[in-house]
């Protein structure tokens, strides 16, 4: 029996909708302006991801999420497989290239005000993107279980604490307990590998499904002044450009990967003191710092709450942010880029201080 | 198709470079993938025990050693000489059992039977229990895949 | 009105709710620990073996070769080639890689700069193209 491709390939074009899709590919048009630049941030978050997920699965081939072998085992991926520091690097890596990229999307978005009306659901569902890349980070951070993943973990896990009532609920379900355990080393495996997986692939989806809904934003002035902003087809013109960068930026965390891949203490004694130089992952630092710089107690509260508040303020006013921006075009619009600048500048004094 | 001033026909040329590369770029990413996930982890080819734990046997008694992740099953024949096999069914893959009083090995997934020389006798194993060579040298006792050869 | 349907709402989330929070939380009461450990302490007996009808006599308990006890490791793992082989492997591959990343841009940019002509040119906009049947633009193997 001969089998006839074209009519095979027909049959999926028809059920898959792939002429459609393709056509609709040709028709979005990608504006070409001087921030252009920015719009390939997005696909290169979708990178990463795509290389946390490969070697990611990888590493769980081998990895075991217990008390007893977390570290063993880490440590065996290290030795004993074929290049199995290089995968574990590259995982690492990547978990920093991605929060990286996140945070200048957020960012380049921010500045370029594409949050604005019609894009308010873009923004909040990218927000919510962002916190979830932060806890895939935070629950990666404790698997490799040595002292420095434990302190770390022991930290950022008592930070609900500070909150009367719920906190304490809170912290005790991060954990499985009252104290940073196995039980916990089991939970944030659990929610690294598959619960989070499943959220972020759920949010993802409708991020990008809004992208494509709204199209790509023009700048704020273009729109302002009703101009018109050339544009290119997203296929071919655009993509193949995405494609030239993608390969830059693995070739890149490739050899970054080689050269400085992470080294595995010994494993975690939940009874000795914590080590010298305790630190979160560098996305952390400056919420380090902050928590840090609060006194003990103000007035009737600790200073603790003080600051967990503050931040949590922050994180919800920037979640809704595009409703606070209800004029980019005018001063208000002008001040929160402002607010932007020192926001940035804030985290990035805030991380380098913490590293003194 | 060409038409004036577009590069088609080049194109065709272009594009089977673009993608002849690109498939090999992909095949050597591939290939440490694949490494990885299958690693060399084998059976080994042979394993050094000592013969201390092994010296007091009486004819005919049966005792285990871990040959790899399989167990190994030691008999001492009647002459005193040792028979090592590897108490794996040759049916499916289940662990066997020495039963002292029959003299022979038992599978109890099919319920297949060896003698005590390991052939295969009754039910459905198709081979005899794998047999190594075992060799004492000094304080240590040898257990090798036939042929491994010893190290001098 | 209003306000008693949101009470009554809320006071059924927190009654849905409630057995879910005991079980995500591990009770942490020494007394309430204490009772768990009594619980599991008197797990039933493991059942019994099932043996086959041909056979007379129990199975020789099962040889099980001594489990060696690996010792705590105490020193950082330091990542590291495992021998020559493997370091020139990739080193071979990681200049295979920039080469390949060279010469893919080099056809890509080709590639970008002909579709951008092609486009300006509204070569593929059917009102103007003398190629008006068929709309798609280039793809790889035309
Ligand atoms: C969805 C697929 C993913 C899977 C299956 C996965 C799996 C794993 C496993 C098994 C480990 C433990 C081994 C080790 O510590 O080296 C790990 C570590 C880690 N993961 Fe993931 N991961 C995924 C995605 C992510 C993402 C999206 C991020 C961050 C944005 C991330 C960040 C980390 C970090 C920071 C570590 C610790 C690395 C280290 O220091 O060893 N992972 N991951
Ligand atoms: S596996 Fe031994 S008889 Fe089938």
């Amino acid at each position: 029996m001969k089998i006839d491709m074209k009519k095979v390939g027909a049959w999926f074009d028809d059920r898959l909708a792939l002429t459609p899709i393709f056509k609709y590919m040709t028709k979005k048009e990608v504006p070409q302006h001087e921030h252009s630049i920015w719009y390939y941030t997005g696909s290169s978050i979708l990178l990463f991801l795509a290389i946390q997920i490969v070697t990611g699965i990888m590493l769980a081939l081998y990895y075991k999420p217990t008390l007893e072998g977390a570290n063993d085992s880490v440590g065996r991926i290290m030795t004993d497989l074929p290049l199995g520091w290089l995968v574990r690097s590259i995982h690492s890596w990547s978990a920093t290239f991605m929060i990286a990229f996140v945070l200048t999307h957020l960012l380049a978005i921010w500045f370029t005000k594409s949050y604005r009306k019609p894009r308010e659901a873009t923004w909040m569902t990218g927000m919510m993107l962002l916190v979830v890349s932060m806890v895939f980070g935070f629950t990666g951070y404790l698997l490799p279980w040595d002292d420095l993943s434990l302190s770390a973990t022991k930290v950022g896990t008592n930070i609900p604490n500070a909150i009367p009532v719920v906190g304490k609920w809170v912290t005790q379900f991060l954990r499985g307990g009252d104290d940073v355990t196995g039980d916990t080393l089991t939970r944030f495996f659990l929610f690294h590998v598959c619960i989070l997986p499943l959220v972020i692939f759920a949010i993802l989806a409708v991020h990008i499904l809004l992208v494509q809904k709204e199209g790509m934003s023009v700048p704020l002035e273009a729109e302002v002044k009703k101009k018109k902003v050339p544009a290119l087809p997203f296929w071919p013109n655009f993509i193949l450009r995405e494609v030239m960068i993608w390969l830059v930026l693995l070739g890149t965390l490739l050899t970054v990967a080689l050269v400085f891949a992470p080294t595995l203490g010994p494993s975690a004694d939940m009874m000795a003191p914590a080590p010298a130089g305790v630190k979160p992952e560098w996305y952390f630092l400056f919420l380090f710092q902050t928590l840090k710089i609060f006194p003990g107690n103000m007035g009737p509260v600790t200073g603790e709450f003080v600051a967990v508040v503050l931040i949590l303020v922050a994180i919800v006013a920037i979640f809704f942010l595009p409703f606070i921006d209800t004029k980019p075009e005018g001063k208000k619009g002008r001040i929160i880029n402002y607010l932007g600048v020192l926001g940035l500048i804030y985290a990035i004094v805030f991380s380098i201080w913490s590293l003194l | 198709m060409r038409i004036d001033n577009a590069y088609f026909t080049r194109r065709k040329f272009l594009n089977s470079i673009l993608g002849g590369w690109l498939g090999t770029l992909a095949v050597t990413f591939v290939s440490p993938i694949v490494k990885f996930v299958w690693p060399p982890y084998k059976e080994p080819d042979e394993v050094k025990l000592a013969f201390a734990d092994f010296a007091g046997m009486k004819p005919g008694e049966v005792k285990g050693f871990p040959w790899g992740a399989k167990p190994g099953l030691l008999k001492r024949a009647e002459d005193g000489s040792f028979i090592a096999f590897i108490g794996v069914c040759s049916h499916l893959d289940c662990n066997v059992s020495w039963m002292a009083d029959k003299k022979k090995f038992f599978c109890a997934c099919h319920e297949g039977w060896y003698d005590e020389n390991g052939m295969n006798i009754a039910g459905p194993p198709p081979k005899p229990l794998r047999r190594l060579e075992t060799s004492v040298e000094g304080e240590d006792f040898f257990v090798r895949k036939p042929g491994a050869g010893a190290k001098a | 009105m209003r306000g008693i349907r949101i009470v009554i709402l809320v006071a059924f989330a927190a009654l849905v709710l409630s057995p879910l929070t005991a079980a995500a939380q591990v009770p942490s009461s020494p007394a309430a620990k204490a009772s768990i450990e009594k619980e599991l302490s008197q797990t039933p007996a493991a059942p019994q073996e099932v043996k086959p009808e041909t056979q007379s006599a129990a199975p020789a308990p099962a040889v099980k070769p001594a489990k060696k006890v690996p010792e705590k490791r105490t020193e950082t793992i330091v990542p590291a080639f495992s021998g020559i082989k493997e370091r020139t492997a990739v080193f071979v591959f990681y200049v295979w890689l920039w080469l390949s990343i060279v010469v893919l841009i080099y056809f890509l940019r080709l590639w970008v700069k002909e579709s951008d002509r092609v486009y300006h040119a509204k070569y593929y906009e059917p009102d103007e193209s003398p190629r008006k049947a068929n709309p798609m633009p280039p793809t790889l193997g035309d």
